[in-house]
């Protein structure tokens, strides 16, 4: 850890890293991205590894079975690596956080980078099963999902940590992508968080099962309440309303 | 519209929308919930894991809509805070205030997969204008 730095991503365990994948699950739309990696972590089994500090960030701590934790936490053992939050990122934070995560990817030797998150649908009250569809930020990673037939958004803005995420991991030459399941704007989606971990099972190949997910769905939704107002309200300084805009250079 | 902003723009002012914990001591949990003007109408959703259509009240006013649903099995959070310790809730309750008015006789609602879509038409009066 560097001292002074905006975003300091702190080890809590030594991990024999040996090309590992990440997932990133932060609060996004639908809170997709943190139902989804919180899933994979409990059905994974993964260990906390490390944490995020940042003067960026909201002074908070979580407390869980009496002891005290960031709710900036990272998870994983020497294959997979999870990152997620249990409070919104603040948006002037997503640079430096982006940028520190992305070195310290860099730094492990990740072989690849999944971003997990929502693609906000006006009718998800009608959808029975979300689609999802994917962002790559380099040749190797469209390559990876034109093997695994993920369908491609190919014309419009995406906004958020995700989109910067992509774009660090391509100035520190990282392949990353992004799943985007459809989903609710602005309440929890546990059934895109299913779609996606079946969209990221293509990748990972842990099998992980959405069964429980979906049973418990309507658990997960009333506990998901406070983090989706705190992600909500901050959604328009994310700019999230521009993914609903038409690029003057659309072709 | 995000219910945040919406709030922002009536009386009850943001601030109270963002200190406001979203479940009270009365036995209810307050709702997720998002506002939109769809110009002659105004779109009201409500997020309602574990509620069935029949233990679903709606009322309407001309400037506000109520909603209170019932669980079916009622949430218990233990361990949890200092004062809560254990809490329980049997239903959703929440009230919305509109900056405009509305014709609750034309409202119209739906549920479907747990998310409640109240339809309210605006009181208009429509009066036509001739160009001179």
């Amino acid at each position: 850890m560097k001292m002074g730095e905006l975003v300091r991503i702190v080890e809590e365990d030594d991990v024999a890293y040996n090309n590992p994948i990440v997932l990133e699950g932060l609060p996004d739309v639908g809170l997709v991205g943190t139902i989804a990696a919180s899933y994979a972590v409990d059905k994974m089994g993964y260990k906390e590894i490390g944490h995020i500090e940042s003067d960026l960030f909201p002074p908070v701590m979580v407390i869980h079975k009496g002891k005290l934790k960031s709710p900036f936490r990272i998870y994983g053992d020497e294959s997979v690596v999870v990152v997620l939050s249990e409070v919104a990122i603040p948006p002037n934070a997503i640079y430096p956080l982006t940028e520190a995560l992305a070195d310290w990817f860099k730094g492990i030797n990740a072989k690849l980078v999944i971003s997990i998150t929502g693609l906000p649908a006006k009718d998800r009250m009608d959808i029975e099963k979300p689609e999802v569809f994917a962002v790559g930020n380099n040749e190797d990673a469209m390559k990876r999902l034109a093997d695994k037939h993920v369908g491609l958004l190919e014309e419009g803005f995406i906004a958020g940590t995700y989109a910067i995420m992509q774009r660090e991991c391509s100035k520190k030459d990282l392949s990353a992508i992004s799943l985007l399941a459809q989903c609710y704007p602005v309440y929890p989606d546990p059934g895109a968080a299913a779609s996606a971990i079946e969209s990221l099972e293509e990748f990972l190949e842990l099998g992980i099962d959405v069964a429980e997910l979906n049973e418990r769905a309507e658990e997960i939704k009333l506990k998901a309440r406070d983090l989706m107002r705190q992600t909500a309200l901050s959604a328009p300084e994310m700019q999230k309303e521009v993914e609903q805009d038409m690029p003057i250079m659309y072709q | 519209m995000l219910y945040g902003r919406w709030e922002k723009d009536t009386e009850m002012g943001i601030e109270s929308g963002i200190r406001k914990a979203m479940w009270g001591c009365d036995g209810n949990l307050e709702p997720l919930y998002d506002v939109e003007d769809k110009g002659a109408e105004i779109l009201v959703t409500f997020d309602l894991p574990r509620v069935k259509k029949e233990d679903v009240e709606i009322s309407t006013s001309e400037d506000t809509v109520e909603v209170t649903a019932k669980m079916s099995n009622a949430v218990c959070w233990e361990r949890w805070g200092g004062i809560q310790k254990r809490i329980t809730f049997q239903a959703f309750k929440k009230q919305i205030r509109f900056p405009v008015q509305i014709d609750p006789e034309k409202a119209t609602a739906s549920f479907k997969n747990g998310i409640l879509r109240i339809n309210l038409p605006k009181l208009r009066r429509e009066v036509s204008i001739d160009i001179d």
